[in-house]
């Protein structure tokens, strides 16, 4: 990357203050008619030191997306530890587009080295690839997890971010095409799982990973923002994915997802999931694909892959 | 005889000469150390617990993706919906998930009752590979609702209207609402555990100075196995704990008898027993690797004891003719009387510090000449356990003893210090293994160095 040095911050930012701040921004813009005025990401990456776990918090991340407690932080937990600090980046007054509303298209995560809970992390984290699409305007949201005490990189994640609807001056709608199959083409395979997600889901990932988005909260607080319900966390689902790969995956590997269809709650989730082991036998990658049920509607699909 | 057994239709050549059994090789063990309840492991769930000590038994042998013979383990303190515990550990685990798994539950005796039955199955050819254990929380204990609520939710799961419903909804009363914990109370006399072992100790006249010996021994010698580095090789550090969390290496006899008795404060004789020389609540888990010797040379991994053994007993201490854990006094002479042995041919003695009573009281049965002579069947007293050989590295006095977990702490322990002995006067080293249980059980095992 090629940002200039780091805006370190003292701590980590408290994600419910940033959603505040980003509401008031929001409503500010709206009375103004007025957004940032920008219509470049800023060229800075935030960064917070020193941040560890709590083992407390950990262990109920653990039990809540299906993972063991063991002492190795979880791929998405990482993710998690990160993103108050990539909330703070798009927070920024010269950040253009409008944070709250961004719907989160793509995830993928490199993990490079497990990482034991009682590591001092480095992170930090900024915007880049500020692009069209056909709905509105998207950008990537990278974040580089590094170890304090050796500065070995162990964790990079860039989540893609949607802001619909949002057209900024001088950059060009995306075609349709973009990834894999398009949701059309789907045909639900027999699926491995069927999980059940009760109406509390995204209240119970809210208070593991600190991210209270209202549109996650409750039926009313996501109806505020224009949704018909509360949505489960793209975060939360891939991280049960990962979480049912399971032990097989290799100490570094790749993870990814692409969200399409929310996942509206209470409901529930097929999931199928297949290994794909190379002639040896060996495990080489797990491929998953969601969907509702009920209506065939693919929810997410994602694979976790051998990092060699 | 040459007429097939008519009763059996069994081709009497045949069961003759039964097939020759193979050896059950201890390789080695792993588990998590041991923490006071409420302590590092408060969050962590059985399951958790039990995964972290196999995985860190995978790691240490190679067992990514091995699809082992069997794996068998349980725990005391377990809630319903982990009747798969053992399974589940394994699903989520580095072992090929291809490896069968059973739960087993024998109070106390749980961890060495597990390493007895895959051992066994080794020795019948039946798998060539196993792995023992066991694991228990006090910490994150089940807690089930009162039998009076359980009938209720039952009762309103059949009902059919809505009335018949509201009227078995009606039928709640406050006191139906009060949660239902587990205890170590036992079920027939009421009497906890520690209750049960004060009747005992008062019984052999054990004394308060010489619990709080053997208390103070365990400390000591743990303390030592670790400054030595004894247990390099036997744990896997957890939530940030590398050594037992009950471990008091500064404890001292005067310390411990300044404690205030906790248990036989009602009986008419003096109370000895108190928390220093009883074991705490204690979440840990421990896991043991068993193979035949051909699966162990194939995967180039040690062979450090052999599993010669094992017996269990039981004995009638509800109507107080037997104190509750002196089970194992009964299973040892009978074990060793099996193959030829007595307490000389035995290098090391681990017998489960319950409580430092239990231990007492099972030495001075097995020196008192009219309890062999009446009770045990022998000419005498079975012997004298030579308190030099007696829990050297430490027992579950200092190091906890969370329940199920006991088992598999002692068996890798012993089979490490056999190895390390090797032979004795020309024959493998032995260690006799004594775990007492709720329910006026026992179980013992001898063990042989390889």
């Amino acid at each position: 990357m090629n940002t200039p040095q780091p805006v370190v911050l003292e701590e980590l930012p408290s994600l419910s203050r940033l959603y505040v701040n980003a509401a008031t921004t929001a409503a500010r813009r709206r009375v103004l008619g007025a957004n940032s005025g920008g219509t470049r990401l800023p060229a800075v990456s935030h960064e917070v030191r020193n941040v560890r776990a709590d083992v407390e918090n950990l262990t109920a991340y653990q039990h809540l997306v299906g993972e063991t407690a063991s002492d190795t932080l979880p791929a998405g937990y990482v993710h998690a530890l990160a993103f108050p600090v990539s909330m703070s980046v798009m927070n920024r007054d010269d950040f253009p587009l409008p944070l709250l509303g961004m719907i989160h298209l793509r995830n993928q995560v490199e993990q490079y080295t497990p990482i034991h809970f009682t590591e001092a992390l480095d992170i930090r984290s900024w915007a880049e690839n500020m692009r069209g699409h056909r709905a509105g305007t998207q950008l990537d949201v990278a974040a580089e997890v590094r170890s304090g005490s050796t500065g070995a990189l162990l964790w990079r994640g860039v989540s893609t971010y949607l802001a619909k609807g949002v057209f900024l001056p001088g950059i060009d709608k995306a075609g349709t095409a973009h990834g894999s199959s398009t949701p059309a083409d789907f045909s639900p395979p027999d699926p491995t799982a069927l999980w059940q997600l009760g109406l509390d889901t995204g209240r119970s990932y809210a208070a593991v990973s600190g991210d209270f988005n209202p549109i996650h909260l409750s039926v009313l607080s996501a109806k505020a923002l224009g949704m018909r319900g509360s949505i489960a966390h793209g975060m939360y689902l891939a991280s049960r994915a990962l979480a049912d790969v399971g032990a097989a995956k290799s100490e570094a590997f790749i993870w990814e997802v692409t969200f399409e269809a929310p996942v509206f709650l209470p409901s529930r989730v097929a999931l199928d999931i297949a290994t794909i082991q190379s002639a040896s036998g060996a495990w080489e990658r797990s491929e998953y694909v969601a969907w509702n049920p009920r209506s065939g509607r693919r929810h997410f699909l994602g694979s976790v892959s051998a990092l060699s | 005889m040459a007429a097939a057994d008519v009763t059996t239709g069994e081709n009497p050549e045949r069961t003759a000469t039964p097939p020759a059994t193979r050896r059950a090789f201890i390789v080695g063990g792993n588990r998590i150390p041991f923490a006071r309840t409420g302590g590092a492991y408060v969050k962590s769930s059985n399951q958790d617990m039990l995964t972290a000590a196999l995985e860190g038994l995978i790691a240490r042998f190679g067992l990514q993706d091995e699809r082992i013979g069997e794996v068998a383990a349980g725990a005391v303190l377990k809630h319903s919906r982990d009747f798969n515990l053992t399974r589940e550990a394994v699903l989520g685990s580095a072992l090929s998930p291809e490896t069968p798994a059973y739960d087993l539950q024998q109070a106390c005796a749980t961890g060495l009752e597990t390493v007895l039955g895959l051992s066994n199955k080794i020795k019948l050819g039946q798998i060539e590979s196993g792995i023992a254990g066991g694991v228990d929380s006090a910490s994150d204990a089940p807690i089930a609702v009162s039998e009076g609520l359980r009938e209720i939710l039952l009762d309103l799961n059949r009902a059919k209207t809505p009335v018949q419903k509201l009227k078995i909804i009606g039928r709640i009363r406050p006191k139906d609402l009060a949660p239902d914990a587990p205890n170590t109370g036992e079920p027939r006399t009421g009497l906890s555990m520690g209750e049960h072992q004060a009747l005992t100790t008062a019984q052999w006249n054990i004394s308060r100075e010489a619990q709080d010996e053997l208390a103070f021994n365990s400390h000591r010698n743990l303390a030592a196995a670790y400054e030595r580095g004894f247990f390099d090789d036997l744990i896997t550090p957890y939530r940030g704990l590398s050594r037992d969390s009950n471990l008091r290496p500064d404890t001292t006899l005067e310390k411990l008898s300044t404690l205030k008795p906790v248990f036989g404060k009602t009986l008419g004789s003096e109370a000895t027993m108190t928390a220093g020389n009883s074991t705490p609540l204690t979440d840990g888990a421990s896991t043991v690797l068993l193979a035949t010797e051909e699966w162990a040379d194939q995967h180039k991994l040690p062979k450090l004891a052999t599993v010669l053994d094992g017996e269990a007993a039981a004995v009638d201490f509800v109507h107080g003719k037997d104190g509750l854990l002196m089970a194992p006094v009964f299973a040892v002479p009978r074990l060793l009387a099996r193959h030829g042995l007595t307490f000389e041919d035995i290098d090391f003695f681990e017998i489960h510090e319950a409580f430092a009573g239990t231990v007492l009281s099972t030495l001075a049965a097995w020196e008192d000449e009219e309890f062999g002579r009446t009770r045990l069947g022998l000419d005498g007293a079975l012997g004298k356990v030579d308190r030099a050989k007696l829990n050297v590295n430490g027992s579950s006095l200092a190091a906890g003893h969370p329940f199920a977990a006991t088992g598999g702490r002692i068996v890798a322990s012993l089979a490490k210090m056999l190895h390390g002995k090797g032979t004795v006067d020309g024959r493998p080293a032995r260690g006799l293994i004594s775990v007492c249980a709720a329910g006026g059980q026992g179980v013992v095992a001898i063990l042989e160095a390889a």
